[in-house]
């Protein structure tokens, strides 16, 4: 019998289920960008064309955050909570830093350079809001306080991130944030009643907004979603080339390394943002479903560890956690298939580069440490 | 209340859940709608109509001469190119052959190809990679593209085209100094892509710089793109080149180009023209007076530094490269004697002979060395540390000073000169005069002679010895290890013509810079000294001086002021070419030049300038083999000189190319 204070015995109480969820997304992730770099039959030569960089590249990048998200989940749930606080202020200070010095990138200012390493404040942000929302209302529910007015204080913390980052810009990041933030507040219990005031008032504004809010390329892409034919060779082009790659693949799709689309260029970010043309064309539609389904074990079961945690902060930390995850995969691939306009927004685990992989696995890693301290109706007083 | 929450929670994950699930529904719906129901749709799509991003190579610049003749333009080209990939799709290489074969076969009847040329191509096309175009051929006649053009719907994978090709109006008159263009080579290739890597400075391995090789290869595979292989083409490729645009191509299943589509923000730049200081009518004028004797002439404008005319004769024409010259021409060129790809003016180094005493002459005055009025004793030989040094007149030139030493190019008064003032000073003096020096110009190749001393020669790898005094003495006539292009040699004569005040030569004046920071510069003589030797230049071609038949160029005063009545001042020389030595007889004296094999006479230099009181043009000429400088090389820089003040090209301003209309999105982008 291992003794139940030790480290071993942490390991053994890990929710395996959702670790085999993630590696296998992972795997499968790792495969379509083996395919992406590859070809069964190569334009230039008709021969079997391989290329393995990005596939293996992506493989020791989830590895490496695969020790991170252990290391995040094996450690006390207790300090992620005393870090919430400082993690929320630092991420704040770091926003206005970009706005003061940060890097240009695409016309969009997000990078903040500090010595050797480059950061991404918004990033950072995903992870931080929900973190802070959630020891907000912990402490709240243990005041014995539920009143509207938390609920104000709580959707401020949310706004101010969300304005630095909007004003970088960087709609799908400040999307995301938003919606992760709304997400913690309404599991916090807010009244359905405001919940449907506030849609209403959403759906009044939106035409507003749509004429005055946004910048002319993001209203171009709101135009591109709903008619990519009207300039098939302009702004529509990565869209209905993407779609004539998802379409073609049909139900069973044209096997692996057998895509045609990706060989030609014609698809840009086809690596990365778009990666789910690959997948819908070589795996088709139960491939896509395949992968869809993978997703929702992982979403049910991020929420059946909320739902088991005796700690507040533990079930908003999870429940806020759960919400960013939805966020990505739906926007993404409700992206890529059409039904929402062109942010950049990647697919969690599976495209290729960026700082999505770090944050999502840090984010499992917390789900982790909430189940193994969901029998710890955790006090925070005390902390900082 | 705490208790309140955890009461609703569990509700609240319920709503989350359901519109997770509405979410999963509404994404599976439309992929269902998009890869079930109009799966056949976009199938056809995918298999119909692709879009290809290709380069289109950009308009090449002009290269005009100072007059705004075109030297390299460009004109229509009619061409065809065969895509592989669209003749056979066929997976099996040896059923692909057979199919592109058979192409290669019909279009090549039409054509009139070659059958080496035709198996030349099969092996291209059949060699990975095979997803771009091959060139079938090029420069065609419109009968010719018609033909191809009705032919093309039955040629799977051939397309008739219309594009831009390099072409040389006044064919070989400037082989040497604007080059050619060429189809680019793997070496090429390579080449250009470190080129521009370096000046965009960006690492062969980052991704800008990979994406920008990816970029650069493309365009110069693209079946129109030439590259520049020498002269100015290869020098000024990357301004004349410009920058390519982008064509979006649409293809059917087939690959094969349905339409082009014009999109504006893709469209390329043009490249920059360029002018040159050169008047082409000169340099023909150069050229037919050469007739058929090979070598080379060198003008430069004594008041701007311009060069006027630079000819090396024989020449190929340029045209006969563009579209790739047959191997068989190509080796009768390399193995003309009178070497016709050879650069004379500015590759050739020769020993300049005579003419280096007008350095000589100027060193041993600078120095003191020598008096103008000190004479030297000339008996046709003169004994030196422990042999004899012949003068080139057997009998003796009998007591010589200066101007009389050089009127009649007296051996025996500048191996006195030389010994007297050292190597040391005649090296200093040489740089001075612009000798030992390679000119940028702004083309390819190009050389400097070499100016010896004692520390050159110890640092010579293959010499590595110490300066011996003899070396002095031959050095004092320009032979021996005293080497110059020429060029250089056209650059002497300009610096002793203009004085201090002569700007640096240059060949190109707007299109491109050309920056040469390292020219010694010529600098204050001691007052006297270069109208001395401008004196004794004078003496050259007045009564009883080696050239005096050459002197007038105005003899009946038809030149309009203020070059009325205009004489020339010059040195003539006759160099020796390395090995003649054991063509002496027992006595050590050379047999007659003209009894020798072509390739063994003397070269014929001769160096001038005009008018002598206020020089405007200076020439230096040389004639390989021409034996005899003032009999050869006078008469030709006194036709070259009569013609340049009968025409004063160098008092016509330079041509200013006119801003190119460029349908372009940033608005008209101005070459510079």
């Amino acid at each position: 019998m291992i003794r139940k204070d030790t480290l071993l015995y942490k390991l053994t109480q890990l929710h395996w289920f959702l670790l085999l969820t993630i590696i296998a997304l992972a795997t499968f992730g790792s495969l379509v960008l083996f395919s992406a770099g590859s070809s069964a039959h190569d334009l230039e030569t008709g021969l079997l064309k391989i290329d393995a960089t990005m596939s293996i590249a992506h493989m020791w990048r989830f590895i490496l955050m695969l020790g991170v998200m252990l290391a995040v989940s094996l450690l006390p749930l207790r300090l992620w909570a005393s870090l919430a606080y400082p993690g929320y202020a630092i991420g704040v200070v770091l926003l206005l830093l970009v706005e003061v010095a940060g890097n240009i990138v695409n016309g969009s200012q997000r990078w903040l350079t500090i010595g050797p390493l480059t950061l991404q404040p918004s990033e950072l942000m995903k992870i931080a809001v929900p973190l802070a929302l959630a020891r907000f209302y912990h402490q709240m529910f243990a005041a014995g306080r539920s009143e509207l007015w938390i609920h104000i204080v709580a959707f401020i913390m949310v706004a101010i991130p969300v304005a630095f980052v909007l004003k970088q810009p960087d709609l799908g990041t400040s999307l995301m944030i938003l919606g992760t933030g709304c997400g913690v507040i309404f599991f916090a219990g807010i009244s359905l009643r405001v919940v449907a005031g506030i849609m209403l008032l959403v759906a009044v504004m939106a035409p507003v907004v749509y004429f005055f809010g946004l910048h002319d390329y993001q209203r171009e892409r709101i135009h591109t979603m709903v008619d990519p034919n009207a300039d098939p060779l302009g702004a529509g082009y990565q869209l209905l080339q993407g779609q004539i790659a998802i379409g073609s693949g049909g139900l069973a799709g044209k096997g692996f390394m057998e895509g045609a689309q990706k060989e030609l260029e014609y698809i840009p970010e086809q690596n990365t943002d778009f990666i789910f043309t690959i997948i819908a064309e070589e795996f088709g539609f139960v491939g896509a479903m395949v992968m869809l389904a993978a997703w929702a074990i992982a979403i049910v079961q991020g929420m059946v560890i909320a739902g088991t945690s005796r700690s507040s902060f533990g079930s908003l930390a999870a429940s806020g956690f759960v919400t960013t995850l939805m966020l990505y995969v739906g926007i993404n691939i409700g992206m890529v298939i059409g039904l929402l306009p062109v942010v950049g927004i990647p697919l969690p685990l599976i495209s290729y580069g960026g700082t999505a992989i770090v944050t999502v696995m840090i984010g499992f890693g917390l789900l982790m440490a909430v189940h193994l301290n969901r029998a710890n109706d955790m006090t925070l007083r005390g902390l900082l | 209340m705490n208790r309140d929450w955890k009461n609703l929670f569990p509700s609240r994950r319920m709503i989350f859940l359901g519109a997770g699930g509405v979410v999963l529904l509404g994404l599976t719906a439309r992929l269902a709608e998009l890869q079930l129901f109009r799966q056949a749709e976009f199938e056809t799509k995918a298999r119909e109509v692709r879009i290809k991003l290709e380069p289109a190579p950009p308009h090449r610049g002009t290269i005009y001469d100072r007059s705004g003749r075109e030297l390299a333009s460009s004109k229509r080209n009619f061409y065809v190119t065969l895509r592989p990939e669209v003749a056979s799709q066929d997976r099996d290489l040896q059923k692909r052959r057979q199919e592109i074969g058979e192409v290669i076969e019909r279009v090549g009847r039409l054509l009139r190809l070659s059958e080496a040329k035709k198996r030349t191509l099969l092996q291209d096309a059949t060699t990975p990679p095979g997803h771009r175009d091959i060139l079938i051929a090029d420069d065609l006649t419109w009968e010719e593209f018609a033909q191809v053009n009705v032919m093309a719907p039955e040629l799977a994978g051939i397309s008739a085209e219309v594009g831009e090709l390099r072409s040389y109006p006044l064919q070989a008159a400037f082989y040497h100094t604007i080059g050619y263009v060429q189809k680019a080579n793997e070496a090429d290739i390579q080449r250009m892509v470190e080129h521009e890597l370096t000046v965009a400075g960006e690492a062969p391995d980052s991704p800008e710089g990979k994406a920008r090789a990816t970029a650069v290869r493309r365009l110069y595979k693209h079946p129109a793109m030439r590259v520049g292989k020498q002269g100015i083409e290869a020098y000024g490729e990357l301004a004349l080149k410009g920058d390519p645009g982008k064509v979006r191509l649409l293809q059917n299943a087939t690959g094969r180009v349905i339409d082009r589509l014009p999109s504006e923000d893709l469209a390329g730049k043009p490249g920059a023209d360029v002018v040159l200081s050169v008047d082409a009518d000169l340099q023909n004028f150069a050229i037919q007076r050469f007739g058929s004797e090979a070598g080379s002439a060198v003008m430069i404008d004594v008041a701007t530094g311009e060069v006027m005319c630079m000819v090396s004769t024989p020449a190929p024409d340029p045209n006969l490269f563009v579209s790739g010259i047959a191997s068989a021409p190509y080796k009768a060129l390399r193995e003309d004697e009178r070497n016709p790809l050879y650069h004379k003016a500015y590759d050739g180094v020769y020993n300049p002979g005579s003419t280096f005493k007008i350095v000589v002459a100027a060193a041993a005055l600078e120095t003191g060395a020598m008096d103008p009025e000190d004479t030297v004793p000339c008996s046709g030989k003169a004994w030196y540390y422990n042999r004899f040094y012949n003068c080139w007149k057997p009998e003796g030139h009998g007591t010589m000073n200066l101007r009389t030493g050089l009127k009649n190019s007296c051996d025996c008064y500048f191996y006195r000169a030389a010994e007297r003032t050292g190597i040391e000073e005649i090296a200093k003096v040489a740089k001075r005069f612009g000798l030992g020096h390679r000119y940028e110009l702004g083309i390819t190749g190009g050389k400097a002679g070499v100016v010896p001393n004692n520390e050159w020669k110890l640092n010579h790898p293959r010499i590595k010895e110490r300066w011996y005094p003899g070396d002095t003495i031959s050095a004092g006539i320009g032979q021996g290890y005293v080497t110059a292009t020429p060029f250089e040699m056209a650059v002497m004569i300009a610096r002793a013509a203009g004085g201090a005040g002569m700007p640096d030569p240059h060949l190109i004046v707007n299109g491109l810079r050309v920056p040469d920071p390292t020219i010694t510069p010529m600098g204050e003589f001691k007052p006297g000294v270069l109208e001395l030797v401008r004196d004794g230049m004078l003496a050259v071609t007045e009564g009883g001086g080696t050239a005096a038949a050459s002197g007038s160029l105005d003899p009946e005063n038809k030149l309009p002021a203020p070059y009325t009545g205009a004489r020339m001042a010059g040195k003539s020389g006759s160099a020796q070419v390395i090995g003649l030595d054991k063509y002496r007889d027992s006595r050590g004296r050379a047999i007659s030049n003209d009894k020798l094999p072509w390739h063994l006479r003397d070269n014929a230099l001769f160096v001038a300038y005009a008018p002598i009181d206020k020089p405007r043009y200076a020439v230096a000429v040389i004639v390989e083999h021409g034996v005899s400088g003032s009999r050869v090389g006078a008469p030709i820089a006194r036709d070259l000189l009569a013609h340049a003040l009968r025409t004063d090209p160098g008092a016509r301003k330079a041509f200013v190319p006119k801003t190119r209309d460029i349908a372009s999105a940033d608005g008209a982008a101005q070459p510079t």
